[in-house]
């Protein structure tokens, strides 16, 4: 009797269309949160809970039945549209999922209630967008749920209202714009190339022509505008910096790993059958530079938020140097780039809330005013270092798996080049985290006054920073997670 | 015939080249109102491209959002930030590009070279194509509409509808959360009153109209919320303001109404087909129906309410 | 059918010309004028080329995908206006502020 009720129970459970759910969830608490602001708090918290039980359904699913393709409307691709889930989606969609978690448990004690009014729906808006995204299979829809990511994260960036946080804003909204409209060319020029607009489809039909190099030059400019990737990487800096804490962290964490996650699908559909390891050069030269640069300009900055934000433009060059890197069947490259990405949106994430609990805490955030706080927020610093250890690289984090993988990868093909852009720039990331970890410990200047911060702030940013680093044990099944579908074997025969 | 076509691509040349220069001169003129209408003459010559395409609904759409409400925000922000600016200088006649000649120089090189490549890229394409409108004409009986546009946007592809809604909310959610702007200053015209008296009846007909014929002819939920729409910016600017009562909960339903519906219909669809959004096609008009009809209320109310900028029960204190 | 290559040759010309306004210029309004040309010529290369196909009715999807468009672009357009203006507010200026250059 027993066995027969689980049984029936995981049927149930496994016939759910979490896919749909993990989309229309969040989109209703998010309508449910703008007429009742009053009821806000417990919607979002019950929502991104349901989002990670979501998340958990969906891995079940798939690891069950294989890669998910659900026709949106009962047409199906080209005249509908699809939702497709496979081993790269639901990293993407786990990410999401915890990093969201963390960040809306810290916001419930970081906003107070008219701009936390404000903040739910915005949020909820953007996790509805992110979520839409990494289940696409149409890139028509894709560009859609792009223009919604985007806009809500430069609404969310312009919640803390001071000079710095609009001109922040103005530069991220310029930036996003753009970067969207060259997409949509790209994706109007594939359509009319090849009659239709869902990845599989396109994936089969497409041909060497000068169409598609036009095509895909499109969207490679407007994806990497969109991902910060040196040199287009100006309106970073600004807009994650001087947005409020939480806020930063999902734009760190999460938004700019979107519009890389389409790049890398439509890299392994479109581009990699067609033989363009140039294209794959020059982006893995401009991601050494981003690494090299955003660790430089990283050590230059006083202020730590700044400093955290040039970080992101540095580790987004990591996963760049992938793309030189993977070659024919052997995927090691590109399990980098998952642990990677993963790891860095952990850590990234914690950084960020960290520096809003140090802002909190002393009303700036001056790395050098940094007055004795591993005394006083013990639980801060030992988040910081933490996510420090993954960010360097450090054993045993999910940084270092993702590193050391993508060291193999390049001295297994003889590129030194870039193994040696790794090491300098795992050591000059060291140097800027020690920086700031040095000045947690000193005596600041000027005593400064200092407020509470509230518990939950605390231990969001620890356990985020503790995941980073338990990551690294968990690097096999997550590999074994993100190899479902073969996202990354995709090249030569589609799902 | 000869004379025909020649006549076609002579008037077809000069639109296009209409279309280039207003566009320049929109973006190259010092006064920034002269700007704007130029932009907005430039948005309706569009939609008398979109009619010699054959593409009706997007020249209603065009034409009520692309050029009116566009152009109505524009002249609406212009205003309001002579109001800012009210001790500085003007916002108005503000000198153009402050960048060195040999910077726009190279830039323009660089955007010719783009530009030929596309032209190159565009023109090596075939001279006929089908795309999707077979499979759009096989399946358009059991699509429950007789507007092949329609049927594309409302059930073909209504997800990307559904999350096109949502785009439209979160802007408004964005410049209701940016908070208040100052005020344009109150305008008392009989001129304006008597016209208001006139048009809000005429344009809530043709709106309701646009909806209704949309499923067969050229119209639909975006034309019809967007004269709406603009029957609420001419109530807007002639002084009405919503009645406090209705400004909270109300107005926030009336917002989430369209997206609200489609999320309700998805549930349905999910829970009685297993597949979202799909529609039994017996019931596919009637469902298609309704969801426009809700959205052509939401998305009116939401262009109106993007135009007046501000949240009406909006505090200044923070 | 080659009217639609005309048109489409246009839409590209304004595509074109928008990034350059977009680039070159500092003003912000400016700017979103330039955006929404952009999006215009991205719009009429969709549908000129959808008018390629032989039938007498043209292809509907690249219709509903310009109307997606244009609602989306008035979306953005009604953020970046109301953004401006807050800026302008805060810094007196309606161009982006100095923070190492654009």
């Amino acid at each position: 009797m027993r066995v027969e009720s689980s049984t029936l129970m995981a049927a149930i459970f496994l016939d759910v269309p979490w896919a749909v759910v993990l989309i229309l969830l969040p989109l209703a608490g998010a309508l449910v949160c703008f007429i009742s602001p009053a009821v806000a708090k417990s919607v979002v918290l019950l929502t991104v809970f349901a989002n990670t039980v979501s998340v958990a359904g969906l891995a079940w699913q798939v690891m069950e039945n294989g890669v998910y393709r659900h026709a949106v409307g009962g047409w199906g691709a080209p005249l509908g549209i699809d939702l497709y889930a496979d081993g790269l989606s639901l990293l993407m969609l786990l990410m999401t999922a915890l990093v969201g978690l963390a960040v809306s448990v810290y916001s419930t004690a970081y906003f107070d209630q008219p701009q936390a009014a404000r903040f739910w729906p915005l949020w909820l808006l953007l996790l509805t967008a992110l979520n839409a995204l990494f289940l696409a299979a149409d890139i028509f829809n894709i560009y859609v749920t792009l223009e919604l990511m985007g806009l809500s994260a430069v609404a969310l960036s312009a919640l803390s209202g001071g000079k710095d946080a609009l001109g922040g804003a103005m530069r991220y909204l310029l930036a996003t714009l753009l970067g969207s409209l060259l997409f949509l060319f790209g994706v109007a020029l594939l359509y009319h190339g090849f009659g239709s607009v869902d990845i599989i489809i396109l994936g089969q039909r497409i041909v060497a022509s000068p169409i598609v190099w036009a095509a895909l030059a499109l969207i490679t400019a407007g994806l990497t505008l969109k991902t910060a990737l040196f040199p287009l990487h100006f309106w970073l800096p600004p807009a994650h910096a001087s947005a409020p804490a939480p806020v930063s962290a999902v734009l760190s964490a999460l938004v700019v790993k979107a519009s890389f996650y389409i790049l890398l699908r439509l890299w392994l559909e479109f581009f990699a059958p067609l033989g363009v390891e140039d294209i794959g050069t020059l982006l893995g030269l401009l991601g050494a530079a981003a690494v090299l640069w955003g660790s430089v300009q990283a050590l230059r900055q006083s202020r730590l938020k700044l400093l955290v934000a040039y970080s992101t433009v540095a580790q987004i060059g990591y996963l760049f140097l992938a793309f030189p890197l993977a070659v024919g069947s052997n995927v090691t490259a590109w399990n980098a780039v998952a642990c990677l990405a993963l790891s860095h949106a952990l850590a990234k994430a914690a950084m960020f809330l960290v520096a809003g609990n140090l802002l909190r805490f002393g009303g700036h955030d001056r790395i050098a005013d940094l007055d004795r706080v591993v005394q006083r927020l013990p639980l801060t610093v030992a988040a910081f270092a933490l996510a420090g250890m993954s960010i360097m690289g450090l054993p045993p984090s999910g940084g270092f798996v993702g590193k050391w993988l993508l060291l193999e990868a390049a001295l297994i093909q003889g590129r030194w080049d870039l193994a040696a852009v790794m090491m300098i720039g795992g050591l000059m990331a060291a140097g800027y985290v020690f920086k700031v970890l040095g000045f947690a410990f000193t005596q600041a200047n000027i005593p400064q006054k200092s407020k509470a911060v509230p518990a939950t702030m605390e231990w969001a940013a620890l356990l985020l920073a503790v995941a980073a680093v338990l990551l690294g044990f968990l690097a096999v099944p997550l590999l074994a997670l993100v190899g479902m579908g073969m996202p990354f074997g995709s090249s030569e025969v589609g799902p | 015939m000869e004379a025909l076509s020649l006549l076609q691509w002579s008037f077809d040349g000069l639109l296009g080249l209409s279309l280039l220069w207003l566009a320049w001169q929109a973006l190259v003129c010092t006064d920034l109102f002269k700007a704007v209408v130029l932009f907005i003459a430039f948005g309706l010559l569009m939609a008398l491209t979109w009619v010699r395409l054959a593409a009706p609904d997007i020249a209603l759409a065009e034409a009520a959002i692309g050029a009116g409400l566009t152009g109505a925000l524009l002249l609406s922000a212009l205003a309001r930030s002579r109001v800012i600016q009210a001790n500085g200088e003007s916002l108005l006649n503000v000198p153009l590009a402050a960048r060195k000649l040999q910077f726009r120089w190279l830039v323009a090189i660089i955007l010719l070279i783009v530009a030929a490549g596309l032209g190159y890229a565009v023109l090596g394409l075939p001279p006929e194509a089908a795309g999707l409108s077979t499979e759009v004409a096989a399946n358009l009986t059991l699509s429950g509409v007789g507007n092949p546009v329609t049927a594309v946007l409302l059930n073909f592809r209504a997800y990307d509808t559904l999350l096109e809604m949502a785009v439209l909310l979160l802007a408004l959610l964005a410049v209701w959360s940016l908070g208040g702007l100052p005020q344009r200053e109150a305008v008392t015209d009989p001129v304006l009153d008597s016209l208001v008296r006139l048009l809000i009846p005429v344009l809530i007909l043709v709106s309701a109209y646009l909806l209704w014929v949309g499923a067969d002819a050229p119209g639909g939920a975006f034309q019809a919320g967007s004269v709406l729409s603009a029957a609420g910016v001419l109530l807007l600017l002639a002084g009405w303001r919503l009645p406090l009562r209705l400004a909270q909960r109300p107005l926030r339903f009336a917002l989430v109404a369209g997206t609200g519906t489609f999320i309700a219909i998805a549930v349905l669809t999910l829970i009685s087909t297993g597949r979202l959004l799909e529609y039994p096609p017996a019931q596919a008009g009637t469902l298609i129906l309704i969801l426009e009809a809700v959205a052509t209320i939401s998305i009116g109310v939401t262009l109106a309410a993007l135009f007046q900028g501000a949240s009406p029960v909006h505090k200044e204190k923070q | 059918m080659n009217v639609a290559f005309l048109y489409t040759l246009v839409g590209v010309g304004l595509f074109c010309l928008g990034l350059y306004a977009l680039i070159v210029q500092a003003h912000l309004l400016r700017k979103i004028l330039a955006f929404n040309i952009m999006g215009s010529g991205i719009f009429l290369v969709l549908v000129a080329l959808a008018k390629r196909s032989g039938n007498a009715i043209p292809d509907p999807v690249p219709h509903a995908m310009v109307i997606t468009g244009i609602v989306v672009a008035v979306s953005a357009t009604a953020l970046a206006l109301t953004l401006i203006l807050k800026l302008t507010t805060e810094t007196g200026k309606a161009e982006l502020p100095d923070e190492g250059g654009e």
